[in-house]
């Protein structure tokens, strides 16, 4: 602050407020030292909640951004981000017949059909496994045909085009980025099939998973769950501990001191544990997870408008509502609860970004979702495993959650910093 | 009971639970407030006048209680109702006006919802349409226009505040209004209106209103009649021409003088010597003798009985007293009997 202060000749005498010095500093400090400030508050508010809605816009429709579904085997195995699925693809001559691997099938007895390969490239694997699958076909029906194709494997990918053109083998099994590269050399050659038939030859912009399965659109669709489980969590116990805290607010009493009694024992819990035990004691389901979630932060909203209850009662206008005649349901319903309700949004807001960060460590822990789920815990926990060789399968999940919890988190904090400006100078 | 009479206090005590034992606010009152006047009730911070002026509502709760006393108010002792029956009451037949206008509005309903529910909450046949009628023609008359009141409480300032709420007593025309240190926090010029509309009010509605203040200036402006609390007892009674012109008792006389007059040179303001007692542990006898200029002997040891000094002039003093000492002392011991 010293050195600030000797750099800059016009320093404003201390206690200046923010406008000056807000104009000082450019965007992006803005943004980042924007809690400091007096007004920049609205910006984590604006980008949060666009961040929080574009999160519910996914969760409703994820159909719509998520080009695979989420349990479908879509592609190879640990496939990296943004890699091209590599499909092996038969090449044949432009006049050939012969449009799919079936084609090459001879009659038993005649010459095994001739197909070039490139080294070490897995093509002749797919090969083979086609092949063979066509070949055990073949030998049930009647028509005796077979499909044994010999392998000519080549070391370069010219030469095994040039052996197709030449006409030494009969067509040639290469991988699909390859031949796009090079098909404009071989102008005499052209692509007959996929050998693998309906296989999506796209790309997978964060990889794909150990069983094949597009982490992008697992991704999406994940978003559904947790902000079903945040949000129904939440809304659950919002339902219980609002009416729970006003009454015994308002009431008091031997009422009061029980439910407190009750409500501070499961706040005294750590959060997890207490819902991986309800988990186990229910079993693990989306309901049961929605349940042990919202019995974990009941006591939270409890707690807050019970206190809040407790001095709002205490209010001149709720004596003066009483003056006039308002009955004590009156009073709790028009006086109280209205006055306590704003607090409420805030922590429900905090609220489902905890939830979510509690489900998620529920399924991580295998205690919440069945396994065939898309939710990002579950995916967490796979990926866990292959943290060494496929890095993508759970920083991605574990992305998500961090995004979905900072914005719900940074919207909460933000609208409670606007609602309630004696915190600003925390 | 005469027809004149509004309400009736009766030996009223209220009490107050604490850790140290029972506290007594309100310690055996009896007032009369007669129909159509303005009586101020004045005292110091702390002797009781307002939980005295919230007791004719019977709005206590938590640690306050009733312990004895009658409160004829318009031919019924509401003592006798249940508690569930006093809502219909409040507000239909007895008003209050508190002494924080800004803080005895509720934030989130606007002035509307409150003068509306406030009405149907008595009346609930009269249609959203008709209250909201009957709250217009009635803020206009208090001097708000009927357009503001759709805003809510923070947008209106402490004077129009206050007016609502004497609108809110007045919306099903209470008969009385307890007004509890209306003005204390408004400032003067808005204070003078506020009184002014007070008194318009009364002759226009026939108004009861009991005034609660520590403000002599505004009782003598505006009160037919005054009545001087001291550490939760009354100590003296009268209309405003008595109280002022020949106080009774040394209380009074002591509190008159107290009064801050510009004419005053430097020094010369009186400062009543000593504190006022603990309420926990109130002195014996008259309480006001351990600073009383004229105490007698007698003063710490019986307690005056309040009786008729002049005609309806009342206070509770040794130095009226008709009784003598051995008829006291009977009487005490009869008491305690």
């Amino acid at each position: 602050m010293d050195n600030l202060k000797e750099q800059l000749p016009n320093t404003p005498p201390e206690g200046t407020t923010w406008e000056v010095e807000l104009k000082k500093v450019g965007f992006v400090r803005r943004l980042l030292m924007g809690r400091h400030w007096y007004g920049a508050d609205w910006w984590f508010v604006v980008i949060s909640s666009i961040a929080v809605l574009a999160f519910i816009i996914v969760a409703i429709a994820p159909g719509l951004f998520a080009p695979y579904s989420p349990d479908a085997l879509v592609g190879p195995r640990f496939l990296a981000p943004g890699a091209y699925a590599e499909l092996s693809v038969l090449v044949v001559p432009q006049d050939s017949k012969v449009n799919q691997l079936e084609d090459l099938a001879v009659p038993e007895g005649a010459d095994r059909p001739q197909i070039a390969v490139v080294q070490d490239v897995p093509t002749s694997g797919d090969l083979n496994t086609q092949a063979q699958a066509i070949d055990q076909e073949l030998k049930n029906q009647p028509a005796g045909l077979r499909l044994r194709p010999i392998i000519d494997r080549y070391a370069s990918l010219d030469e095994a085009l040039q052996a197709v053109v030449e006409g030494k083998d009969i067509a040639a099994v290469i991988q699909t980025t390859e031949y796009k590269n090079s098909h404009a050399q071989f102008p005499t050659l052209r692509e007959a099939a996929s050998l693998t038939g309906e296989k999506v030859a796209g790309g997978f912009i964060l990889g794909t998973n150990d069983i094949g399965q597009d982490i992008f659109s697992r991704m999406l669709w994940g978003t559904r769950i947790a902000l079903i489980i945040g949000f129904s969590s939440s809304l659950l116990s919002l339902f219980l501990g609002v009416p729970l805290g006003l009454l015994a607010g308002f009431m008091g009493g031997a009422f009061d001191r029980l439910l407190s009694l009750v409500m501070d024992s499961l706040y005294a819990f750590p959060g997890l544990i207490l819902a991986i035990a309800i988990t186990a004691v229910l079993g693990p389901s989306m309901l049961n997870i929605i349940i042990a979630i919202a019995v974990l932060y009941i006591p939270t909203y409890y707690r807050i408008v019970r206190g809040q209850t407790l001095t709002v009662k205490e209010e001149v206008y709720i004596e003066a509502a009483r003056s006039i005649g308002a009955r004590r349901w009156d009073i709790l319903w028009r006086y109280i609860f209205p006055n306590v309700i704003p607090s409420v949004a805030i922590i429900f807001s905090v609220n489902v970004a905890d939830a979510i960060l509690t489900g998620a460590g529920l399924s991580f822990l295998g205690l919440g979702l069945p396994p065939t789920m898309a939710d990002w815990g579950i995916d967490l926990a796979r990926g866990q495993r292959f943290i060494q060789s496929a890095w993508w399968m759970i920083t991605f999940p574990g992305l998500a959650i961090l995004l979905v919890v900072l914005s719900f988190t940074l919207m909460g904090e933000g609208l409670t910093e606007i609602f309630n400006p004696k915190l600003r100078d925390r | 009971m005469s027809d004149d009479i509004l309400y009736s206090v009766h030996n009223l005590s209220v009490d107050y639970k604490t850790r140290g034992g029972a506290v007594r606010a309100v310690d055996n009152v009896s007032l009369d407030i007669r129909r159509g006047e303005i009586l101020g009730l004045v005292g110091e911070s702390g002797c009781g006048k307002s939980t005295f002026g919230k007791a004719l509502l019977r709005l206590h709760d938590g640690p306050a209680s009733i312990p004895e006393g009658e409160l004829w108010f318009d031919g019924r002792d509401l003592m006798k109702l249940s508690i569930n029956e006093m809502p219909a009451i409040r507000g239909a037949e007895l008003g209050m006006v508190f002494q924080d206008p800004m803080t005895s509005l509720n934030p989130v309903q606007s002035i509307m919802e409150h003068l509306t529910e406030t009405i149907q909450a008595h009346e609930p046949k009269v249609s959203n349409a008709a209250a909201r009628a009957r709250a217009e023609e009635l803020v206009e008359r208090l001097g708000i226009r009927h357009e503001r009141l759709k805003e809510y409480p923070h947008q209106m300032s402490g004077g129009m505040r206050q007016r609502v709420m004497i609108s809110l007593a007045l919306a099903l025309r209470a008969k009385l209004v307890i007004a509890d240190e209306p003005t204390t926090s408004l400032d003067v010029i808005v204070e003078a209106k506020f009184l002014d509309l007070l008194k318009e009010l009364r002759e226009e509605f026939g108004l009861t209103i009991l005034l609660i203040t520590h403000n002599i200036g505004v009782v003598a402006e505006i009160c037919d009649r005054v009545a001087v609390m001291y550490a939760a007892k009354m100590v003296e009674v009268g209309t405003a021409e008595e109280v002022f012109a020949q106080p009774k008792h040394p209380y009074t006389q002591g509190l008159l003088k107290s009064v801050p007059n510009i004419n005053m040179g430097e020094g010369e303001l009186y400062k009543m010597g000593g504190e006022p007692p603990s309420l926990l542990h109130p002195p014996t006898g008259c309480r006001f003798h351990p600073r009383c200029p004229a105490a007698m002997e007698i003063c710490s040891r019986i307690e005056p009985t309040f009786e008729s000094v002049a005609g309806d002039h009342m206070a509770a003093c040794w130095l009226y007293q008709k009784q003598t000492d051995s008829q006291a002392s009977t009487r005490k011991k009869a008491n305690l009997g």
